[in-house]
């Protein structure tokens, strides 16, 4: 483990120090001409991307990587998510990757010295007929079992922790119970992509903004150079961490594997006094919805049920939000919506990503998130660095590799997606 | 000057005021009692009674008054009653409101939060990422710090819901804004013979011309005669269109639209319009000027001012000095000297410049560039526009600066159906902008199918300087708190594209959505890049909804589908227990499940099985579709005959069960799940209009066509001998699995069919809906001798449980393929081809998947919970449990469920880990069935 020193390390006394000097802050990550070659090239830099960075270089020293994105840092499904966190998840295998994740973000803010404000608020996920109850029951004691803090708890502690809730039994979708996940809770997104990049561009590693990927050059099946818009590199290890154009990336290595775009999208209220201290999930009424600390509701619900590649937002989107949001906390019919928005989730059949290596080799992936994506960029980022440096596929990936869907060994997440997909 | 020596700032009568001095309305403002009259917005009220702070800011804890004096205004944001941010500046005062400052601590005068300023310097934009990190655990408590600076209203837990509608609308021609060139535009459309919507965002039509002077006044009156005279416009004001979607799908949010629907008024509504043509009429808004002191009260725009003095009459200062750019503030400059107040005017386009406005909670004096400082109460300035663009990158367009005019335009990029009027196309004069409208407006008509186009005349684009920041650091964000200094240390820091600005400072990010500051953040970070060309920078994307919505709109009245019975009277004056079953409402239970199990197995009972899913297939080809469908064989079914069958979806997981019958010759009825009726149907239709168009299938749902009710019991065959009529129903005669068309109770057209989910001898009779309470009370008069009784799903669940039927989709999963579900009986990979063959091709020829068993519990009083998980070791999980019950039949406790291949051989014995941590041994049975494994109940 490689420990630096940042030219000006975040705090209170750095705050006051730079306050009180009227100095700047040094950039938050540089800019760099593009070089001839890189040790490994990693395709966009949203959080996995930037991650995977962070770990090479923090974990095994390979800091001669570049980060490419066609856009700019955390622009893509790393900045248009929801920002929730948790690890209740159904499948061991998912439980404890999760977890991983979670514990990594617990640690984060100190280790990337920058603050990603996780607030563990708690996260409840609601049941309205016996049937989710069930399911809920279900990945409570996989959760339990596993050591996760997730338990099913009934509708009066429902409305102790959430007391705008209607949780009376005369609604149409009556209140049976939920899933009670106390560690569950929100980062703020826009920091953890920013703290990784830093982190890794102190340690040596290149973000490359504005830099599309046009198309990569193999060689007797295996990577040899990427050409982008602003020239060609020369590699001997691409990395896919796009979400959304994860697909158009694979064929350029001609690959093709079992991923469909859908548009995800979300949307914002103005903000109120804090009054929501808990994330809330329902899946029958398509919707989970949390309180920022600046007083905004957060909204998000399922993915559209079109494959599109196109991130705007529908009224219909908005309709369907408001009436399922006011279904559980009528009170607050007079709150406004601010702004709808939308990003890409590269669908899987089993709602599990795929990782590791493929058939091309020197070209791996971190991609098929479908709606988790943000959750587990800490953990994918590490597990991923440890592949690229050893060679060795991690224990805690291995069920994700892309041989699964040949061989008949899916790991169902999709009783565990916060709401129906 | 002090608020309270203010008072009186009520003008004389102005010549286009909006106020009914006739009416005066009393109200409360932060505890106080104030009046107004009607017509007044709360803030003109307010302002006319000398009150000059509204809020207070975000972070800093400023004090704010009035800015543009629009819906939009940042600090005029109140609460008012249980509503949070309302646009004080916008909503019309109304009698008894009780209107009070939001986010004040402890007072609107005295909010100690304000020492932040004092501090200011150390809390550069985003100092909250540098600070607060160790340790974590204390991170909640400085979240509740941080918390307390959080803006906004509150709401109540118990608010009213209020009573929301939608409105559809379907016109020719829809126009986003009234003023001049929007009004022509209508008219135009109209006269071409277009229905017409006019939307406008004002309580009434005219835009800037209602607070014009006199020639200006002139020709709105004629405007709104004009448009007074088509009937075909229906103008709808205080309403903005909100978003504008694909093929001219448009929101159009109505404020208090003064509708009352059952006793209760609407608050706000939502219109969705379908329009053939949209004229985006939005016009200007005008955009404030970046200096020190900007957000002082008494620092106002142009347009704010003559808002205040000509439409509402109040006196928005006693002193002024107006920093004017253009013609619109020369006309404030001349309203102010009307009314008596003394100008001062500095003149941008000759070189005058302000520095920085002085003050505390009310603007003091103005330090000017050539050294002078000026004591005054009213700041105005003058500095140009911002094209209201959204609608227009809504509908797919990148509006492009041109630095002359200094403002966006929109390019050709637009839908045919997108048309531009007015100043958003360029400058005119009052008639140059009613003749560009005309045009447009009779273009979008042809567009929109009614008369022909006319040639658009060019709009000049005049010459204005390009005013954003002064030569000193102001606020560019007023609701987030943002100045152009955090925006060029942020620039600095390496957040320096004009999106990753906008995330780390969160300007344009507020609740005034970027409206008055977008352009002025595009600018700045154009001025901290040393470039001069805002198209380099670009713009953020501007998403709907242009003004934000109430959750009330939008979530309309809640229309949630919800279905009964036909026989749901019975059932409620029966005392039965609402089950939330999807769409349906259906009976759980009359009291007692397990009395209702017993009167089933001993006698007769009846259950409501209406919302199972039905298809009436009709055609030559049905045997095709259900081999397709089916993973079983169909080509065989005689008439008469009724099979059970599993569909897999193409990856081999079990979606749907049910049996399906063959009532004639050309045709069938398939029943579903209740739950994957719907769904069954679309799959079944996509096959045929995919992949099979030439077969001759039609395909009718029937659901809630049939009234259905199963009869079950030893007795149930007496019970329907005495209301069938013309069917021989001994058991040579009319089988297990086999179906016969009756007359039942009188009632003709009914079917029914001997199927055992319950595993008793049953007949599940299929009754034309409307006579399906007919029916049922007949079976219960017909049978009261023979004990006989209503059971629901929960007794229903139990007996399926003792019979070891599974449950699709609780006895199965997202994963589970056929031979997981021990489905190998009916699975035929002999078939030629059906849905899901290939993976259940692959899976046979694997071991690796869980099996379902049936499983009894050895300690026969405990019922494990179900998703109990089957366990090896101290952790590992090697199944789960997926239904149990208390038998009462058997009076023991029994289950279904998954466990790992190796531990499926009957008689294994596994551990359960109950959800309290207690570990039980349940033992794996023969087969799934608990009862009566051979079926000799039911083929009686």
């Amino acid at each position: 483990m490689s420990k630096v020193r940042y030219p000006a390390k975040y705090s209170a006394l750095g705050l006051i120090k730079h306050g009180l000097m009227k100095g700047d802050w040094p950039q938050v990550w540089r800019h760099h001409e593009l070089k001839p070659s890189y040790d490994v090239v990693i395709v966009g830099a949203g959080v996995h991307g930037l991650a995977t960075a962070y770990y090479l270089a923090k974990n095994h020293g390979i800091t001669n990587v570049a980060i490419l994105d066609k856009g700019y840092v955390g622009g893509g499904g790393s900045g248009r998510n929801t920002s929730i966190v948790r690890s209740n998840y159904l499948t061991p295998e998912g439980v404890r990757f999760y977890d991983r994740s979670v514990k990594l973000y617990e640690g984060l803010s100190a280790d990337l010295n920058f603050n990603i404000m996780f607030s563990q608020m708690g996260h409840l996920t609601l049941a309205h007929n016996d049937s989710s109850l069930r399911t809920m029951r279900w990945r409570a004691e996989v959760n339990k079992l596993e050591g996760i803090d997730s338990d099913v708890i009934g509708p009066d502690e429902i409305k102790k922790l959430v007391p705008y809730m209607d949780t009376s039994e005369n609604t149409r979708y009556p209140i049976v119970g939920a899933l009670y996940h106390p560690p569950g809770g929100t980062v703020r997104h826009d920091a953890v992509n920013w703290g990784y990049a830093r982190g890794a561009d102190i340690r040596g590693c290149e973000i490359h903004q504005q830099t599309e990927v046009q198309s990569i050059e193999t060689a007797d099946g295996r990577v040899v150079a990427v050409d982008t818009n602003r020239g060609r590199i020369a590699t001997r290890t691409v990395v896919n961490c796009t979400a959304g154009w994860a697909s158009l990336i694979n064929v350029m290595v001609g690959l093709k594997m079992p991923l469909v775009t859908h548009p995800l999208q979300a949307a914002v209220t103005e903000p109120v006094k804090k009054f929501l201290n808990a994330v809330v999930v329902s899946g029958s009424l398509h919707v989970y919805v949390s309180q920022t600390d600046r007083g905004e509701l957060v909204f998000g619900a399922s993915t559209d049920p079109y494959a599109s590649y196109s991130m705007r937002g529908s009224l219909e989107f908005t309709e369907e939000l408001a009436g399922h949001v006011l279904e559980l906390m009528p009170g607050i019919a007079k709150m406004r919506l601010l702004r709808q928005w939308a990003g890409l989730c590269d669908m899987t059949p089993d709602f599990s990503p795929i990782m590791g290596i493929t058939p091309v080799e020197g070209f791996l992936v971190d991609i098929g998130w479908g709606t988790y994506g943000f959750k587990a960029g800490p953990v994918s980022g590490e597990s991923m660095a440890q592949l690229i440096a050893t060679g060795t596929t991690p224990e805690n990936i291995k069920a994700f590799d892309l041989a699964r869907f040949p061989e008949g060994r899916l790991v169902g997440e999709k009783g565990a997606a916060a709401v129906g997909h | 000057m002090s608020s309270a020596a203010a008072t009186g700032r009520r003008l004389d009568p102005q010549a286009g005021e909006v106020i009914d001095r006739g009416s005066p309305l009393s109200f409360r403002w932060d505890g106080k009692a104030h009046t107004g009259f009607e017509g007044d917005t709360i803030v003109s009220a307010l302002m006319a009674s000398g009150v000059d702070v509204f809020s207070r800011s975000f972070k800093y804890k400023r004090p704010r008054g009035v800015l543009s004096a629009t819906f939009h205004d940042p600090g005029c944001t109140v609460q008012v009653g249980d509503e949070p941010n309302v646009r004080a500046a916008h909503r019309r005062l109304a009698a008894g409101m009780d209107v009070s400052p939001e986010n004040v601590w402890p007072s609107l005068k005295f909010d100690v939060r304000a020492a932040n300023q004092l501090v200011g310097r150390f809390l550069s934009a985003g100092f909250y990422y540098k600070t607060f990190m160790k340790p974590q655990r204390l991170w909640p408590a400085y979240q509740k710090i941080l918390g307390r600076f959080a803006a906004g209203g509150v709401t109540a837990a118990d608010a009213e819901h209020g009573y929301y509608d939608k409105r559809y609308i379907h016109v020719d021609v829809c126009v986003a804004g009234g003023g001049p060139a929007g009004m022509a535009a209508a008219v135009a459309a109209a006269r071409s013979g277009a229905s017409v919507l006019l939307v406008d965002e004002e309580y009434h039509l005219g835009g800037h011309l209602r607070y014009g002077g006199e020639a200006e006044l002139a020709a709105l009156a004629e405007l709104r005669a004009e448009v007074a005279a088509q009937k075909s416009i229906e103008v709808m004001t205080n309403a903005a269109v909100t978003g504008r979607y694909d093929m001219n799908w448009i929101a159009v949010v109505q404020r208090q639209p003064g509708i009352s629907v059952r006793g209760r008024s609407i608050h706000e509504r939502l219109c969705k319009v379908r329009a053939g043509a949209l004229v985006v009429a939005a016009g200007l808004i005008e955009r404030p000027y970046v200096f020190e002191g900007n957000d002082l009260p008494g620092v106002m725009l142009s347009t704010a001012v003559r808002r205040l003095v000509n439409l509402h009459a109040a006196r928005p200062g006693d002193k002024a000095v107006v920093f004017t750019a253009n013609a619109d503030g020369d006309a404030c400059a001349q309203d102010l000297r009307r009314i008596g107040v003394g100008v001062t005017v500095v003149d941008a386009r000759t070189g005058g410049n302000i520095v920085s406005a002085k003050g505390g909670k009310r603007l003091k004096s103005v330090d000017l560039a050539d050294g002078r400082s000026v004591d005054c109460d009213l700041l105005v300035t003058a500095v140009g526009w911002t094209a209201a663009t959204p609608l227009l990158n809504m509908a797919g367009d990148r509006p492009v600066y041109d630095p002359t005019p200094a403002r966006f335009f929109p390019t050709d990029r637009l839908p045919a159906t997108v048309v531009v009027a007015g100043a958003l196309a360029g400058d005119g004069s009052t008639a140059e902008l009613i003749a560009h409208g005309t045009a447009v407006g009779a273009t979008a008509a042809a567009r929109a199918g009614h008369g022909s186009e006319v040639p658009v005349p060019a709009l000049a684009r005049v010459a204005h300087p390009e005013l954003y920041r002064s030569t000193t650091h102001g606020f560019v964000d007023y609701s987030e708190d943002v100045s152009s200094k955090d925006m060029f240390a942020a620039k600095k820091e390496g957040y320096d594209s004009i999106e990753l600005v906008k995330r780390y400072t969160t300007v344009t990010m507020g609740p005034s959505q970027g409206k008055l500051e977008s352009v002025n953040a595009v600018a700045i970070m154009a001025e901290a890049h040393g470039v001069t060309d805002l198209n380099e920078i670009g713009t953020t994307v501007w998403r709907p909804p242009y003004v934000p919505i109430t959750l009330g709109a939008l979530g309309g009245r809640g229309f949630e589908n919800t279905r009964f019975s036909p026989m749901q009277s019975w059932h409620e004056q029966h005392n039965a227990k609402p089950l939330v079953a999807g769409d349906w409402i259906r009976p759980e239970h009359y009291g007692d499940a397990a009395a209702e199990v017993a009167k089933v197995r001993d006698k007769v009972g009846i259950i409501d099985v209406t919302p199972l899913g039905k298809l009436d297939l009709r055609g030559p080809d049905v045997p095709k579709l259900l081999n397709l469908l089916y993973v079983n064989k169909w080509s065989k079914l005689a008439i008469g005959a009724v099979r059970y069958g599993v569909m897999c979806a193409e990856d081999g997981v079990v979606m749907d069960d049910g049996v399906t019958g063959r009532l004639a010759e050309d045709r069938y009825i398939m029943t579903t799940t209740s739950s994957g009726a719907a769904t069954v149907w679309e799959w079944a239709e996509s096959w045929l209009q995919t992949e099979h168009p030439d077969w001759q299938v039609h395909v009718t749902p029937v659901t809630t066509g049939y009234a259905s009710m199963n009869v079950a019991g030893p007795k149930s065959r007496e019970l329907i001998g005495r209301v069938v009529e013309g069917v021989d129903l001994s058991n040579d005669a009319f089988p297990y699995m086999h179906v016969r068309t009756a007359t039942v109770a009188g009632v003709a057209d009914c079917f029914m069919w001997r199927i055992g989910f319950t595993g008793e001898l049953s007949y599940e009779i299929h009754v034309p809906a409307a006579y399906g309470l007919h029916v049922w009370e007949a079976l219960f008069d017909a049978g009261s001798d023979l004990g006989v009784g209503a059971f629901g799903v929960e007794a229903q669940r139990i007996m399926r449980l003792e019979k070891g039927h599974f449950i699709v989709g609780q006895d199965t999963d997202g994963l589970t393929l056929g031979f997981g579900a021990d489905l190998g009986w009916c699975i035929k990979l002999d078939k030629d081809d059906f849905a899901g063959k290939p993976e259940l091709v692959l899976q046979s020829q694997r071991e690796n998947y869980q099996r379902l068993v049936g499983l009894q519990p050895v300690d026969p009083t405990i019922v494990p919970a179900e998703a109990s998980q089957i366990v090896e070791g101290a952790k590992k999980i090697v199944g789960r449990v997926t239904s149990s019950r208390m038998s009462p039949t058997l009076r023991r406790s029994i289950c279904l469920g998954f466990v790992e291949p190796h531990l499926a051989t009957p008689g294994t014995v596994v551990t359960c880990q109950l959800p309290d941590g207690r570990r039980v041994q349940l033992k794996v049975i023969e087969g799934l069935a608990h009862f009566d494994p051979a079926g000799a109940r039911m083929k009686v």
